[in-house]
């Protein structure tokens, strides 16, 4: 089953973010990885992603770099975490968990017989 | 074969064309599908299959692009919000209608144009009427002695003052730190074989430090030398043209007897353009020992030209003040009938403004005229504001009808009724900074220049003016807030809803409109009817008798007697010459003051010296009793009166009235019709004639045989020249006396119909603007007529119907304004003028109806030339 697309939205910046804490990389690396990792769940377009960054990048969460790889016959522009990236990584890491905790509290409770 | 470099280079044009990313990263776009067609390949895919899978897995390139978008936008500002929408999308359509719409665009602008230059020369007239002498330096701290004389009961304020009373202040009063005298003497001054009449200055060494005229060449002190002399700019070049004065001899003739060398000490830098005190000469005070005879420096009953002082600050004005009772009483003992009532100081810094209400001061008394002026100008240029806003309110009204769409538009996606007015606005500040630019320069380069030739003065003000700025910046701000206020309101007040419906409907009906059009021709009838008037006062006033006829009249000045009766011998000999006569005054060019006494009463009145051929000779008519016997001493106790000397004395039976002069009986024998003294600027005054004693002659008077004026002009020069070559010529036609006078008078005239041909031009160009949006707006209805055979006549009055009724309205509502307010006008300019004649009223009416028509033949001959079935096919 897909996942749908407003959560899809939702959860890119965590996603994006999270990738890029594990290490430098580029866009098309970065959905490739997304994708692996979702086993084709979550459905992008592979486009909307460039938006996504940019827009990151403009908030100061990460930073961009062309990088001319010896083995690549193309030039890359690698994306990196910032300080304040990781900053926000920890907040929205905290806020799934919430409502991760939320959805369990409620999906667990037996309703009670009033 | 499957070209898949030409396939990624299409889609990236795709890309592009949404503007919505930069050349980086569309690169960047570029490497992640060519990394992925590679991936895809590896997988076995062929070329065009992993392309096409790329591109569908990439998605919707808009999608993205209007991600993108709000992605930049991320941190709205005020600033940005204002800038880069707003401002940006406003002043952009606010261009492109400017340009789609270059018509009333260009009435627009013109109008603002107009006025704004009008207002640049009411602001440069203003600056150099409020700078006039405010260059010196201790302008604050200077004071001129000014006396109070009570004169008949009427208190009059005096600049001269009594001889002595500078040098006894200096030692009376310590606060004085600096004490001028000024006395201003005609003189001859030659140089080499030119010789000129001048006015010298005597003047204490301090006048260099009391006023600020700085130095080009020489130095103050030498002022301080008895035969030194410093020049004025104008002055060392009418002398020496180009080459250094300084060390140069001047030759002064200060009388028949006396003359003396100075040598050229010093030149003034050119003085400021404001300027009313000034000089040609300044030679050291102690001369007037040399240029008067007997002179005696404590004499209390003579005065000098002007006495002036220097404080040390404002406040121990008052200390001296209450020290002059002494003064009061010396001057008063010496001098019966001048007795003066109390002195006053007069600030150098006010003394312009002051002058005109003080005789005989140094600064010029012409404050008050440059500021009736002034504030006349001010008028104008409202007037024409508002003639151009009143364009512009009309215009956008009309053109609004043809936007109704664009509005409902705005207002559909999200504009709310400020957001109209604002966007309506910002075209108006748009339309009103062009104006500004075109009008400054209309102002500065053609106005202004202009104005200054024709009345002699230059302003002296300059672009960069920070006040001006000032001054333009409110102008305008007030200009696009009235002019552009109102059509905002008015049409941002439409709904969307009934636009669209077409529920609409406006243009004729404005009430608003009709209104302002109608302000307008009463505005524009007012400025006609002043021209009119102004053209034919000239041509009136120059037909006005002057009371005497100075046609055919010569005179010229003499010295004394002895060269008066030289002259006349000389000149007697000469077949053209018919009569001559003589005196110490003539008509226009010089007359003494005589107090008259009758028991306790006493009267000053104005006197003319003259010997008995005058009155003859002038051609004044003798209403009652007699003229002179023709006998220099048989009339010596009799005076000649003009009719308002009666009138103003209430005297029923004038002849053989007594009245007492210095002392003497006069009686009068005769009276003359009134005449011009001066001017038609100056009232009629009373006036006497007296026999001039012998030793008082100043000046001969000849008729000659009509149309022998230049001739014998010349043959009275060449007959001074052989007998007085040291004294210059001083003299000339009778009728050339007062031409100064009549240039001004065409001067005023042409103002005037300059101002009127822009009102009506503006006029025209509103009337203009609003036709022929009616005419553009019933293309239909003009069509089906012509189809019909609607003669194109018959169209032009169906045009002037719609306004026909509102200009009669005009017109039967401004003839009496205008009537009466350019009466009341020329009453407070003229004492003497043409009566207001409703003449002038129904030309300007005339006018009005002529440009009405000549706007519509124009627009007729569009719609004479357009093609029915195209107009008929229009949306």
């Amino acid at each position: 089953m897909a996942i749908s697309k407003n959560l899809t939205a939702a959860s890119t910046k965590p996603i994006i973010l999270g990738i890029l804490k594990q290490g430098n990389s580029y866009g098309y690396l970065i959905i490739k990885k997304i994708k692996e990792l979702s086993g084709g769940k979550m459905k992008y377009s592979d486009g909307m992603l460039y938006p996504v960054l940019h827009r990151l990048e403009k908030e100061g969460l990460i930073i961009s770099n062309w990088v001319m790889e010896d083995d690549s016959v193309r030039p890359r522009k690698y994306y990196e975490i910032t300080e304040l990236g990781k900053q926000e990584l920890l907040q929205e890491q905290a806020q799934w968990f919430q409502v991760n905790s939320v959805l369990d509290a409620i999906w667990n409770v037996k309703p009670t017989n009033s | 074969m499957f070209d898949i470099d030409k396939a990624i280079s299409n889609w990236l044009k795709s890309l592009r064309k949404h503007r919505a990313f930069d050349d980086g990263e569309i690169r960047e776009m570029e490497l992640h599908i060519r990394d992925h067609i590679e991936d895809l390949m590896s997988e076995g895919l062929s070329k065009k299959e992993a392309f096409d899978k790329a591109i569908s897995e990439f998605g919707e390139v808009s999608e993205m692009a209007q991600e993108e978008f709000t992605t930049q936008r991320r941190k709205p500002t005020i600033k940005s919000f204002l800038f880069s929408t707003m401002l940006n999308n406003y002043t952009k359509t606010s261009y492109r209608r400017l340009l789609k719409h270059p018509v009333s665009s260009l009435i627009n602008i013109l109008g603002i144009a107009i006025a704004i230059g009008i207002c640049v020369l009411v602001y440069s007239f203003g600056f150099w009427v409020e700078n006039i002498d405010q260059h010196h330096e201790n302008k604050d701290n200077v004071y001129l002695t000014t006396a109070f004389i009570n004169r008949s009961g009427k208190m009059q304020q005096w600049g001269i003052s009594p001889r002595p009373i500078g040098e006894m202040m200096k030692e009376d009063f310590q606060q004085i730190q600096n004490v001028c005298r000024i006395q201003e003497n005609n003189v001859v001054i030659k140089l080499d074989d030119k010789v000129f009449q001048e006015s010298i200055s005597f003047v204490d060494p301090s006048y260099l430090q009391i006023f600020t005229f700085p130095l080009s060449d020489g130095y103050p002190s030498s002022l301080n030398d008895k035969s030194s002399i410093i020049l004025s700019t104008d002055m060392a070049k009418k002398y020496f043209g180009e080459n250094n004065p300084i060390g140069q001899d001047l030759l002064v003739t200060f009388n028949s007897n006396e003359k003396k060398a100075f040598k050229v000490t010093g030149v003034a830098k050119k003085f400021p353009s404001t300027h009313a005190i000034g000089f040609d000469f300044l030679i050291n005070y102690g001369n007037l020992d040399i240029a008067l005879p007997n002179y005696n420096p404590d004499d209390w009953t003579q005065s000098i030209g002007a006495t002036l002082i220097q404080v040390k600050d404002q406040e121990q004005l008052a200390a001296i003040d209450q020290g002059m009772e002494k003064y009061k009483q010396l001057q008063n003992a010496a001098m019966e009938d001048w007795k003066v009532d109390s002195f006053k100081f007069e600030q150098l810094a006010t003394l312009y403004q002051r002058s005109p209400d003080i005789n005989k001061t140094i600064s010029s008394r012409y404050y008050n005229t440059n500021k009736m002026a002034h504030n006349i100008l001010t008028i104008l240029a409202i007037f024409m504001l508002a003639l151009a806003s009143v364009n512009y309110i009309n215009i956008s009204i009309a053109t609004a009808a043809k936007r109704l769409k664009e509005i409902a538009l705005r207002k559909t996606i999200g504009a709310n009724r400020i957001m109209v007015v604002f966007q309506h606005l910002t075209e108006n500040i748009l339309t009103t900074v062009l104006a500004l630019i075109l009008g400054m320069a209309f102002g500065k380069f053609i106005l202004v220049p202009w104005f200054e030739y024709q009345n002699g003065y230059s302003s002296g003000f300059y672009i960069l003016d920070i006040n001006l700025w000032l001054y333009l910046g409110g102008v305008m701000l007030v200009t696009a807030l009235i002019s552009g206020l109102y059509p905002s309101l008015y049409i941002s007040s439409f709904q969307a809803v009934n636009i669209f419906r077409g529920k609409v409907k406006f243009g004729k009906g404005n009430l608003v409109t009709k209104g302002l059009l109608g302000f307008q021709l009463i505005l524009s009838s007012i400025l006609i009817v002043c021209a009119i008037m102004f053209t034919e006062n000239g041509t009136y006033l120059r037909e006005r008798s002057w009371g005497y006829n100075p046609s055919s009249v010569l005179y010229a000045q003499v010295d004394n007697w002895s060269s008066y009766d030289k002259f006349r011998n000389n000149m007697q000999q000469y077949a053209n010459v018919q009569l001559v006569s003589g005196g110490s005054d003539h008509i226009g060019v010089h007359k003494s003051l005589k107090v008259l006494r009758q028991q306790e009463k006493e009267f000053e009145v104005s006197s003319i010296m003259i010997d008995p051929n005058y009155l003859e000779l002038m051609g004044l008519q003798i209403v009652r009793g007699r003229d002179f016997a023709k006998s220099l001493t048989a009339d010596k106790y009799s005076l000649i009166v003009n009719e308002k000397f009666i009138e103003q004395l209430s005297i029923k039976n004038p002849i053989d009235e007594v009245f007492e002069i210095d002392s003497a009986k006069y009686t009068i024998v005769g009276v003359v019709k009134d005449f011009h003294y001066s001017t038609f600027s100056n009232e009629i005054e009373p006036m006497i004639f007296m026999l001039a004693d012998e030793e008082n002659y100043r000046s001969i008077v000849l008729k000659v045989a009509q149309g022998t004026e230049m001739e014998s002009l010349g043959n009275l020069k060449k007959e001074w020249a052989s007998l007085f070559p040291e004294v210059p010529f001083r003299g000339g036609l009778q009728e050339d006396v007062w031409g100064g006078y009549f240039a001004s008078l065409k001067w005023h005239g042409e103002f005037w119909r300059m101002i009127a041909y822009v009102t009506v031009f503006m006029a025209a160009l509103g009337l203009f603007g609003l036709i022929s949006l009616n005419v553009s707006g019933r293309v239909k209805e003009f069509s089906i007529k012509k189809v019909l055979g609607a003669r194109i006549l018959h169209l032009g009055k169906n045009i002037v119907n719609d306004y026909m009724w509102l200009f009669t309205l005009s017109i039967i509502l401004g003839a009496p304004i205008s009537y009466y307010l350019v009466g009341f006008f020329f009453d407070m300019v003229y004492p003497y003028h043409i009566p207001s004649n409703f003449g002038s009223v129904i030309i300007s009416g005339t006018i009005l109806i002529v440009v009405l028509w000549a706007v519509v033949s124009i627009l007729l001959v569009r719609v004479a030339k357009s093609n029915p079935v195209i107009g008929l096919k229009e949306e």
